[in-house]
């Protein structure tokens, strides 16, 4: 009798640990999983199943970009030209939409994202310039590609009935954005995780000199990264404008800062070497979250400034007492 | 090798007695070192503080000086480039009024420029500038319709420093990333603003005395490039002749070694986020004594474009060193591109895709200047 309620207590005990080891390790994911469940408790509306798919589709804008930027960022550098490059394939899209048809249109999107990205990458690792400059220079010409081709800030139509279900279909309840995030985080998990490839890119964010020391081809890893970020960001766009039904070169303005915090809310460090994708996946449902409750709580717009930087400050602040107390 | 070859050979470097003081340590105390032709040394030290530091004292004793006077003037090179192409191609830019212009313009972003620099060197960034910027030109202008210009300039300095003073909490006291706590901040600091305005302008209509922070002159030279100028010289002195600037630099190039030999890494955080919260608002007084008229949409993109400038003017992002001078020159530069474009009529989106291919164009020829110089250096000794 006594040995049994000493075996029961240290079990509860082992399982206490247990359980704060795992709020530790997933503290983000405990976090959404939280706030889901209070909202979903106190709020018919946000339960709904309309509301529900909203925020997975809204989610899967900044997620799908966030899924490459992870690689990039694990490999020691970051891509602040997305924003130009979505607002960019969104107008070639309108272009060439009536000319190809939806499904060629789809590839030429990926295909110019790639090659931008390629670009990308070949500037910032063959002429040597950092990498925020360098981004940041190719964001204002992408963006001015696109105000030339539009002739200004004008909204281009996107109107394909095939084109336009990319963005509005669903698939099993599942908006079809959302399904293509989780086929991007899945691809890009088996690339870090599971390939030589994945291998080189954590050793290149870790030590550049040690990884071209050993002979890594250390300028191909990162183009190759930076290629992913454009394609990515152009699958992004793709949806993006599918669901808008219309394109323009500003479309995404801001869309490098969300992407790059929604990866470094899900825990991956700017210092580059090692990052979690399924962090930064939890990161872009986090933020889709909490803009949908704000909207649904009747959050007045210039509150919404406040609580959403409030909100992400907070977050990781508990975050981070949480470890103190761990420690002691 | 010969067993006593290095006997014979006298040393081709010799350092003898180094000692390396910070406040409160003595890192290093009388440390000899001989280098001899043909050896090659590992430096194992009790720490690995101290080798880095007898190392840092070797190459110091070297070439640094050489780079680093080549580093600043990289910018500047550059700068005589743009202006003479700028004075023959666009007829007006060599004017006293165009270039005054240019000089103020250039002067509001420079001064937030130096404190990211600052900030830059601890190898961190502050993303909240550009809301800080505008929020301090909304209580400026606000308070004038009620004090006076001085207590009005006051207010706006002590919000800055208090928002300053609050992201450098939360980074060193949390243990935030920076990206994080500033990218929130700009949130919550632009909602602020909305909040205040509730969407609307503010004009200054009192006190007309407050537009010579824009428009006054000393000396032919226009009142906001003596501001960036004191603001230069203050920063300067603390970053290079102070044990704060000394202990700031050190946390960004190696924040470990800078835990051990004693630094007050909080402190000094703490101290750098509030000084970039105080130049934030001093651009944003700038600004405001510019237009008069000021509302809660300005200053979006201030923090990329100051974060540009530092990194232009040849301070890396990966911290440990600052070059201010050069974050000034690289200010100049981008106003004068901005400025020419507007005189040759280019139309705005034209100049989006002229700014970045300069933007490249310039770092790649730095990247050039920066290899030419590391060979000359290497085949010199």
């Amino acid at each position: 009798m006594e040995s049994a309620e000493t075996a029961n207590h240290s079990t509860h005990r082992s399982r206490g640990i247990y359980l704060l080891g795992f709020l530790t390790k997933y503290y983000i994911q405990s976090l959404l999983l939280i706030s889901v469940v209070i909202l979903a408790a106190v709020n018919p509306y946000f339960r709904s199943i309309g509301n529900l798919q909203n925020i997975l589709l809204q989610a899967s804008f900044a997620g799908i970009g966030a899924a490459g930027m992870t690689l990039l960022i694990v490999s020691g550098a970051f891509d602040l030209s997305v924003a130009g490059l979505l607002g960019l394939c969104g107008v070639l899209i309108s272009t060439l939409l009536p000319l190809l048809g939806a499904f060629l249109t789809f590839f030429a999107a990926i295909l110019l994202g790639v090659v931008l990205g390629s670009l990308n990458g070949v500037v910032v690792t063959k002429l040597r310039i950092p990498a925020f400059i360098a981004t940041l220079g190719l964001m204002n010409i992408y963006l001015a590609l696109a105000f030339i081709w539009t002739g200004g800030s004008r909204v281009v139509p996107i109107s394909d009935p095939i084109f336009n279900s990319l963005g509005t279909g669903a698939l099993f309840g599942l908006p079809i954005p959302f399904l293509a995030m989780i086929a991007a985080y899945l691809g890009c998990y088996g690339i870090l995780n599971r390939s030589v490839y994945g291998r080189c890119l954590r050793a290149v964010g870790s030590s550049e000199v040690a990884a071209r020391t050993a002979g890594l081809p250390v300028d191909f890893i990162r183009i190759l990264a930076f290629a992913i970020v454009g394609g990515c960001t152009a699958l992004a766009g793709v949806f993006l404008g599918a669901e808008l039904s219309s394109a323009s070169a500003i479309m995404a303005t801001g869309y490098e800062l969300t992407v790059i915090a929604v990866v470094v809310i899900g825990g991956t460090s700017l210092k580059g070497g090692e990052g979690t994708l399924f962090g930064s996946f939890t990161g872009a449902l986090f933020f889709a979250v909490i803009s949908s409750a704000l909207n649904i709580l009747n959050v007045a717009a210039y509150w919404q400034y406040v609580a959403t930087g409030a909100f992400l400050i907070s977050a990781l602040g508990v975050q981070a007492l949480r470890s103190y107390v761990v420690v002691e | 090798m010969g067993t006593d070859q290095t006997a014979l050979q006298s040393p081709i470097l010799r350092l003898t007695g180094i000692s390396k003081q910070f406040p409160g340590v003595r890192a290093l105390e009388g440390v000899d070192f001989h280098l001899f032709a043909g050896e090659v040394h590992a430096l194992q030290m009790s720490n690995a503080v101290a080798s880095h530091n007898v190392r840092s004292s070797l190459s110091l004793a070297n070439a640094t000086r050489l780079v680093q006077v080549a580093e600043s003037l990289g910018v500047f090179v550059l700068l005589v480039i743009v202006v003479t192409t700028a004075s023959i191609v666009a007829p007006g830019f060599f004017t006293y009024t165009n270039l005054t212009n240019t000089l103020i313009a250039a002067s509001v972003t420079a001064v937030t420029a130096l404190g990211m620099t600052f900030a830059i060197a601890m190898g961190g960034f502050d993303l909240s500038v550009g809301s800080v910027q505008v929020l301090t030109a909304i209580v400026v202008a606000s308070l004038l319709s009620v004090v006076g210009p001085p207590l009005a300039i006051l207010g706006a300095v002590l919000t800055g420093l208090a928002i300053g003073l609050w992201n450098g909490v939360l980074i060193s006291k949390l243990r935030l990333p920076a990206f994080v706590v500033t990218f929130g901040m700009m949130s919550v600091i632009r909602g602020v603003a909305l909040l205040v305005t509730q969407g609307q302008s503010v004009m200054i209509t009192k006190h007309a005395e407050f537009g010579l922070l824009n428009n006054g002159k000393i000396l032919w030279l226009p009142v906001p490039f003596f501001i960036m100028a004191i603001v230069l010289v203050i920063l300067s002195i603390l970053l290079k002749n102070t044990a704060f600037g000394r202990h700031a630099c050190a946390i960004g190039g190696n924040r470990a070694a800078a835990i051990v030999s004693g630094v007050n890494i909080d402190r000094v955080t703490i101290a750098v986020f509030g000084l970039v919260g105080v130049t934030a608002a001093i651009s944003g007084i700038m600004l405001a004594s510019q237009l008069m008229i000021v509302d809660a949409t300005l200053g979006t993109g201030f923090e990329l474009q100051a974060i540009t400038i530092s990194v232009l003017g040849g301070t890396s992002l990966s911290g440990g060193h600052g070059n201010l001078i050069g974050t000034v020159f690289a200010a100049i530069l981008l106003a004068t591109i901005a400025s020419a474009l507007n005189i040759l009529k280019v139309i705005s989106f034209y100049q989006y895709l002229a700014m970045g291919a300069l933007l490249i164009f310039a770092l790649a020829i730095d990247t050039a200047r920066r290899a030419f110089v590391a060979k000359s250096l290497l085949s010199r000794s």
